[in-house]
């Protein structure tokens, strides 16, 4: 029982700046922006959210500092996007490689450090419950801020007139903007609230879960995170089941290392074929033969793709 | 017949991306010209040093035009990794062999690359046309796919003698090499092969209705529908071919560079093809121009270590700045009026 226990508390403690990321990058394409610069973002994030907190000895101004970070980045993105009407796809892909390039390169001084720790924060009474209170209450502010952040996300983008802005502008712009919402505003909103989140995301990598600097420090896990959206069928609870499954695989990886090489080094790629195979999913039960598939399986991998994702806004929206 | 119009636009263009690498780079606190200089003389400053380019070179330039077929489609082939890896894995396969000691073995690698890395992108074509999966996402999947088949190989069936790790397979036979000639292994082999196919591009481009199809693909999937000819054909068709040109890139760096396979063996060159393209904007003079200046950055990147004790990311910094540069200076269409300006001062 305690090695179970103990195998939770990591998952969920491991598995905080994926969840923080995969719904950031969720909200992101519900507006219908591919934010593929989502590893460079993060690893840039890591990086000057861990020169942040190591200069100013206060971890928090380094979660800050990310999430302006990220933000900033988005607005280029979103620039180029609505603004220039260039290929989101296109710029995305030349600002990972650009950012991964260029943390590597500025944080050669910084590997290896020992900045600001985060301590855990016991929740009074309820971390007292046997077993739950030890695997749920009983973690540092921000994993609590990443379990938080799940429902807030689903409700900002189901129950709030913004985000339901947001989700429109993603289906079908030409007709969200004949119903007077205003697309382009909508867009720059989902992009930023994503970049930001993921620069929060990086930020949690190296100043808790994968704890300092080191070159290519959170290489892959962009990369990762975009295949998790996908399974989670764009639903910010899915998204989050996912990126919990994928902290299980983490351990379970970890664990399989003293066992066989191989499979703890092909355990984290997992999710990849994963993400292909549901994106089959989702276009075989919208074909005619679809119907046949029972609701509870429908429900439990098929996903709401937003229509207009990864495409240029109209030209008929000036 | 030649754009000279487009010409000066782009090399306003190149001045003006140029310009900003070189504050960028003093921005960082280095001197451009140092790391030009070096960059320069680390890879074309000996006879040696200019072969190493080549093979450098052979991938990138191969992947850039394998990538021209599938943008001309209209599709953003971000599984090029992929491919790369999957040709490698059947040049090694073939090498592994039986055939691997004799001397016909580098042409039957080049058979079987080019059949792996086209079925690895067939695959992307058919997620594509039969699945409709978003071809960023299929793609991007079987990249990781392709590595994790690799660390598996390497790990698994393919090991060393006696010794599980990620360090890659035995070296080849010597006979599985790239045939090369000259005391400093000249690959005339792979060069021939490059010419060739970039040759056979272009007319296969510009003067067949392959060609032309291709790109009324890309540009009005609708239309195409108007004149007869089913587009998803022709998406299946380019990747087929961008797969099978991949896959000799991928046997390229498997026989030439490495000689055997190791896990990173695509190198990320199928990223750098696919900055490559974006600027050329699927022009084939300018990625096979781009190509080797982008391999002269790699390979006299490495020597920056050397000689003057920067990082070699710096290179990657500056690929990525170019490229990013390019396209935005492209979209602001700063050029014109800078050019406007010129002739009017010339015209007074």
């Amino acid at each position: 029982m305690i090695f179970f226990e103990n195998t939770l508390i990591t998952v969920i403690s491991l598995s905080t700046p994926l969840v923080i990321a995969v719904i950031g990058e969720t909200i992101s394409e519900k507006s219908g922006v591919i934010n593929l610069s989502a590893e460079g973002t993060i690893m840039i994030c890591a990086l000057f959210g861990f020169i942040f907190g190591y200069i100013s000895d206060v971890a928090t101004l380094g979660f800050l500092f990310a999430m302006f970070l990220g933000a900033g980045i988005a607005v280029f993105i979103s620039y180029c996007d609505i603004k220039l009407r260039m290929d989101q796809i296109a710029v995305g892909f030349v600002l990972t490689i650009l950012l991964s390039h260029l943390s590597n390169y500025l944080g050669q001084d910084y590997v290896r450090l020992n900045g600001p720790m985060i301590t855990k924060i016991q929740i009074p009474l309820l971390s007292k419950i046997p077993f739950m209170g030890n695997v749920l209450f009983n973690h540092s502010f921000i994993t609590y801020l990443s379990i938080l952040l799940i429902p807030s996300a689903w409700f900002f983008l189901n129950k709030t007139t913004i985000g339901l802005s947001i989700r429109s502008a993603g289906e079908n712009p030409l007709a969200a903007s004949s119903r007077g919402i205003d697309v382009k505003k909508m867009r720059f909103l989902g992009t930023i609230i994503g970049g930001s989140l993921l620069g929060l995301a990086g930020a949690t990598f190296s100043l808790y879960t994968k704890y300092g600097w080191s070159e290519g420090h959170t290489t892959n896990y962009g990369w990762i995170i975009l295949a998790i959206a996908i399974f989670g069928g764009w639903n910010p609870y899915r998204a989050a089941v996912g990126a919990y499954s994928f902290g299980l695989l983490q351990v379970l990886a970890i664990k399989a290392q003293s066992v066989t090489l191989a499979l703890s080094q092909i355990l984290p790629l997992l999710p990849f074929p994963i993400m292909i195979f549901v994106l089959i999913f989702i276009q075989y039960i919208n074909t005619k033969d679809g119907k046949y598939v029972p609701r509870v399986i429908v429900s439990l991998i098929a996903g709401n793709q937003p229509k207009a994702l990864g495409e240029k806004l109209p030209e008929e929206i000036k | 017949m030649f754009d000279f119009d487009n010409l000066k636009i782009n090399s306003i263009r190149l001045l003006l991306t140029l310009f900003i690498i070189f504050f960028t780079l003093i921005l960082f606190g280095i001197s451009p010209f140092e790391v030009f200089q070096s960059i320069i003389y680390g890879s074309l400053g000996s006879e040696s040093k200019f072969i190493r380019t080549l093979i450098v070179w052979a991938p990138i330039s191969l992947a850039s035009l394998a990538l021209i077929y599938t943008f001309s489609a209209g599709m953003w082939n971000i599984g090029i990794e992929g491919q790369i890896i999957m040709g490698a894995v059947g040049a090694t396969f073939i090498a592994r062999s039986f055939l691997g000691d004799y001397l016909i073995s580098p042409y039957i690698q080049i058979l079987f690359a080019v059949l792996f890395g086209g079925l690895w992108g067939l695959l992307s074509a058919l997620l594509k046309v039969k699945g409709n999966v978003h071809e960023i996402f299929s793609g991007l999947g079987l990249d990781f796919v392709a590595s994790g088949i690799v660390i598996f190989l390497i790990i698994g069936p393919w090991k060393r003698d006696g010794i599980a790790s990620t360090g890659g397979t035995d070296l080849f036979h010597k006979a599985s090499w790239i045939p090369t000639i000259g005391n400093h292994n000249f690959p005339l082999m792979l060069i021939v092969i490059i010419l060739f196919l970039y040759l056979l591009s272009y007319v296969v481009l510009n003067f067949t209705s392959l060609g032309i199809r291709l790109k009324s693909t890309g540009i009005n999937v609708l239309a195409t529908e108007r004149f007869y000819f089913k587009s998803d054909r022709y998406i299946v068709f380019s990747y087929l071919i961008a797969g099978s040109i991949a896959g000799i890139a991928g046997f390229s760096q498997a026989s030439g560079a490495y000689h055997k396979l190791v896990p990173s063996i695509s190198g990320g060159f199928g990223f750098l093809a696919i900055l490559i393209v974006l600027i050329s904007s699927r022009n084939i003079y300018f990625s096979f121009i781009l190509s080797f200046l982008f391999s002269i950055l790699i390979v006299g990147g490495s020597q920056l270590q050397i000689r003057l004790g920067l990082d070699n990311t710096i290179i990657g910094i500056i690929q990525a700045t170019f490229v990013l540069s390019w396209l935005v200076l492209q979209r602001i269409k700063v050029e014109n009026m800078i050019l406007q300006k010129i002739s009017r001062v010339f015209s007074k």
